[in-house]
C-alpha cells in the first residue's frame, strides 16, 4: 500500500508517484523497455506536477488536486459490457491486464509489450511521440507502464473491422493503459478507444493513458476517442500522431466531463502531403471539468489540417479548447482551418477558448474562427414559426450544435449512440 | 379568416408599415405586390410574430382571435403558415426531426393524435417528391447546404406536410428557374381549398401565372394603395409602379 501522508504538498512527479507502489515482479517487459521505463523514472524527480501557473493547464491544475495517498489498484474481473452494437475486434486493458479477443487478425498484428520482439520493441522506442512539456503525465506514464497493447497494420491491408480498445479502470488508485499504433504504407485502419470506470466512490480514480501513433506513407486512421465517464473520477490522456507522406488520420473526440478530463492531442506531419481532420465534441454539466488541448505541427511542405470541436458546457460546468496549429519554417503551401465552436447554457459556466497559430512559412493558407454564445435567436424563431416551442427550439439546436459533428464519426452504430446519450443528456437539461 | 386594421409597426425604431387594412376570407388567393422598401417581408414577419419587429398600432384578428397577442409558435399552431424569403439553415438538426417536432405540435394543439413513426415517414416521402426533391434531404440538416432553389421548395413540402389554413409566401419565387417554379404553383394549388387562404408576396406577376390570385393589392410606404382583381398585375408588369403614382428608383 502507499505510504506518503506527511501533509506536505506533493509537487514532483516522484514524490507524487512515491505514494504509489507496484509490485514489481508483475513487469514483464524485455530488458529494452525496462531500461527505457527506468530512464523515465529517473527523470520524474526533476519533473514538477503542472501548477496554475503552468500556462497549458492555468484552468485544470486546480482540478488535479492528487491525494497524498493511493491504494494499489488490485487485479479485477472486468465487468465492461459494451453499450452499443459493434463488430469489432476488442481489446481490453482491465486495471493494467491485457485480454486481447482475437490474436489472430489478417493484417493486423495485435500483442502484448511483454511478447514484444527486438525489431517490435524498437518500432515501439522510435514511434514515441505524445510526450511533451506540456504533458508531463505522458513521462509518468513511461515511468510507472507495466504493460502496453501493440498493433501493427501490415503494408496495404484494409482491416475490415475496427479495433476497440477499452481502458478499463476498476476502484480506486492510478492506472496508466499505454498503446502503440504502427500503420504500415497504404494500409487502413479503424481504431476506438473507450475510457471505462467502475468506482462506487470515483473520486481517487486516476488514469493517465497515453496512445502514440504512426501514420506511414498513404496509410489512412480513423480514431475514435470516447470518454462517457461523468463520474468523480480525474484522467489525464495523451495521443501522438507521426504523419508520414501522405498519410490521412482522421480523429473524432467525443468527451463527457467528469472531475477532471483532459486530453492532449498533439499531430505530426512530418512529409509531404499529410492531411489530418480532428474533430471534438465535449459536453459538460453540475461542476465538471474537460480540457482538451490539441496541437497541429505543419512540418513539411503541402500538408493540410482541418480541425472542428464543438463544446458545450452546463450549470457550474467548464471546458478549456486550446487548439495550436504550429507551421515550421519549411511548411510551404500548408493549409490550416481551426473551427472551436461553443455553448454556454448558464451563466455561471465557463468556455475558455484560446486559438494559437504560430507561423513560420510566408506562402500559406492558415485560417482560424472561434465564437462563444448563446443560441441563434432567427434559428430560434424559424423553429418557432413550425409550432415548435421555445425550450424544444432550444434543444434541438443546442443538440445540433453538437451532433453536426457526431454524425461525422465514421461509425454509424457509436454516432447513433452518441447521439442518444446527448439527447439524455441535453433533454435531461431542458425540462 | 384574417382581417387587418389599421397596422403600424417598426423596426429599429423605423416605422415601415403605416396603417395597412386587409381582408382574406377561407379560400380566396390574395397577392400583394410592390416595391422595394414598401413593407411586403416586415408584413409577413409581424403577421408570423417576429420580435424583431414592433407592432406600434393597429389590430389583427386570425379567425376569431387576436393575432398579435399569441405567441409565434402558437400562430402556427393556430394554422398560419410562413414561407420564408430567406429560410434558415440549422445545421445538425435534420428535417425529418424538424417536421416530425413541428407537426405533432400543431397536431397536438389541434386535438389530433401525434403521427405514428411509419406513418409520418409515409407521409414525408410523399410530399418532399410532390416537390421534387429526393427523400436523402429528408436526413439532412434543415435547409444545410441547399441552394436557393432547394430550400424554397422546401418550405413548400413544410406547408403540404403541415397544411396550415393560411399560407403566406414571401418572395418565395424570387430566384426560382422556370421548373422550381411550377413546382412551387403546384405545390400551393394542391393546397387550396374552400376552408384555406394565400397570401403570396411577390415581385414579379410570372408567379401569377401559375398561381392565379383571386386578389391583387399594390403595397407602397407602409400601406396599400390599390387594390384589384388579376389584371391589376398585368397591368402593372405594363405599365411600372410609375403608373400608381410611385417613383421608379423605387421599382425592384
Amino acid at each position: 500500500m502507499s505510504n506518503l501522508s506527511t501533509g506536505s504538498k506533493p509537487n514532483t512527479a516522484a514524490k507524487m508517484l512515491s505514494s504509489i507502489t507496484f509490485d514489481e515482479n508483475t513487469s514483464d517487459l524485455n530488458t529494452r523497455l525496462k531500461s527505457f521505463s527506468q530512464v523515465k523514472k529517473e527523470k520524474l524527480a526533476l519533473l514538477s506536477i503542472p501548477t496554475r501557473k503552468t500556462e497549458s493547464w492555468k484552468y485544470s491544475a486546480k482540478r488535479l488536486k492528487l491525494a497524498d495517498q493511493y491504494p494499489l489498484l488490485s487485479k479485477q474481473t472486468s465487468n465492461y459490457q459494451t453499450s452499443y452494437d459493434l463488430d469489432c475486434h476488442q481489446i481490453l486493458i482491465s486495471n493494467g491486464i491485457i485480454t486481447l479477443s482475437d490474436s489472430e487478425i489478417e493484417g493486423l498484428s495485435v500483442k502484448q509489450f511483454s511478447d514484444l520482439d527486438e525489431a517490435e520493441t524498437t518500432q515501439v522506442l522510435s514511434g514515441l511521440i505524445a510526450e511533451s512539456d506540456e504533458f508531463p503525465f505522458a513521462d509518468i506514464n513511461a515511468a510507472q507502464f507495466q504493460n502496453g497493447v501493440f498493433l501493427n497494420v501490415e503494408d496495404n491491408a484494409q482491416i475490415a473491422k475496427p479495433v476497440k480498445i477499452v481502458f478499463e479502470h476498476i476502484g480506486q488508485g492510478m492506472s496508466f493503459p499505454r498503446v502503440f499504433v504502427f500503420v504500415g504504407k497504404s494500409a487502413s485502419f479503424e481504431l476506438i478507444e473507450e475510457l471505462n470506470i467502475t468506482a462506487n466512490d470515483s473520486s481517487e480514480a486516476f488514469i493517465n493513458s497515453v496512445c502514440d501513433i504512426t501514420v506511414s506513407e498513404n496509410a489512412q486512421l480513423r480514431y475514435i476517442r470516447m470518454n462517457i465517464d461523468q463520474g468523480a473520477c480525474k484522467h489525464v490522456g495523451a495521443t501522438g500522431v507521426k504523419m508520414l507522406r501522405n498519410a490521412r488520420f482522421n480523429s473524432y473526440c467525443m468527451a463527457l466531463g467528469s472531475e477532471l478530463g483532459r486530453h492532449d492531442l498533439h499531430v505530426k506531419m512530418l512529409e509531404p502531403g499529410a492531411e489530418c481532420d480532428l474533430n471534438g465534441v465535449c459536453v459538460t454539466r453540475d461542476r465538471q471539468h474537460y480540457d482538451n488541448h490539441t496541437c497541429i505541427e505543419h512540418i513539411a511542405p503541402h500538408c493540410t489540417s482541418n480541425e472542428t470541436y464543438r463544446c458545450i458546457a452546463d450549470q457550474q460546468s467548464s471546458i478549456v479548447f486550446n487548439g495550436r496549429i504550429h507551421i515550421h519554417p519549411d511548411a510551404q503551401k500548408s493549409l490550416g482551418s481551426m473551427s472551436n465552436k461553443n455553448l454556454l447554457l448558464s451563466s455561471q459556466a465557463e468556455i475558455n477558448s484560446k486559438p494559437e497559430l504560430e507561423i513560420y512559412a510566408d506562402d500559406v493558407k492558415c485560417a482560424h474562427g472561434t465564437t462563444m454564445g448563446q443560441l441563434d435567436e432567427t434559428e430560434v424563431y424559424y423553429l418557432k414559426t413550425r409550432g415548435i416551442s421555445a425550450e424544444q427550439a432550444k434543444l434541438m439546436l443546442t443538440l445540433g450544435f453538437v451532433l453536426e459533428v457526431v454524425r461525422s464519426a465514421p461509425i454509424e452504430s457509436i454516432a447513433d449512440y452518441w447521439e442518444q446519450q446527448l439527447t439524455d443528456i441535453l433533454s435531461f437539461e431542458a425540462n | 379568416m384574417l382581417n387587418i386594421q389599421n397596422l403600424q409597426a417598426s423596426v429599429d425604431g423605423k416605422e415601415i408599415l403605416k396603417g395597412l387594412n386587409l381582408e382574406v376570407k377561407a379560400g380566396e388567393v390574395h397577392a400583394i405586390m410592390g416595391p422595394n422598401g414598401s413593407g411586403k417581408s416586415t408584413l409577413s414577419q409581424v403577421l408570423a410574430g417576429n420580435s424583431a419587429y414592433e407592432v406600434t398600432g393597429g389590430e389583427a384578428t386570425f379567425e376569431t382571435k387576436n393575432l398579435l397577442d399569441m405567441a409565434t409558435e402558437d400562430r402556427a399552431r393556430e394554422g398560419v403558415f410562413l414561407a420564408f424569403q430567406y429560410p434558415v439553415e440549422i445545421p445538425g438538426v435534420s428535417n425529418l426531426q424538424f417536421m416530425k417536432t413541428a407537426m405533432n405540435n400543431i397536431r397536438r394543439h389541434q386535438g389530433q393524435d401525434e403521427l405514428n413513426a411509419a406513418t409520418f415517414m409515409k407521409l414525408a416521402k410523399e410530399k418532399i417528391q410532390q416537390v421534387n426533391l429526393d427523400p436523402s434531404f429528408l436526413k439532412r440538416g434543415v435547409n444545410e447546404g441547399f441552394s436557393g432553389g432547394e430550400k424554397k421548395r422546401n418550405e413548400i413540402m413544410q406547408m403540404l406536410m403541415l397544411e396550415p389554413k393560411l399560407a403566406i409566401l414571401d418572395e418565395t419565387d424570387s430566384g426560382l428557374d422556370i421548373d422550381a417554379l411550377k413546382v412551387v404553383a403546384e405545390g400551393v394549388n394542391a393546397l387550396r381549398s374552400p376552408d384555406r387562404a394565400v397570401i403570396m408576396i411577390t415581385h414579379y406577376q410570372r408567379l401569377l401565372d401559375y398561381i392565379v390570385p383571386d386578389y391583387v393589392h399594390v403595397l407602397a410606404n407602409g400601406k396599400i394603395i390599390k387594390s384589384g382583381g388579376k389584371e391589376l398585375a398585368l397591368e402593372l408588369e405594363a405599365k411600372g409602379y410609375g403608373w400608381l403614382g410611385l417613383s421608379d428608383d423605387e421599382e425592384a
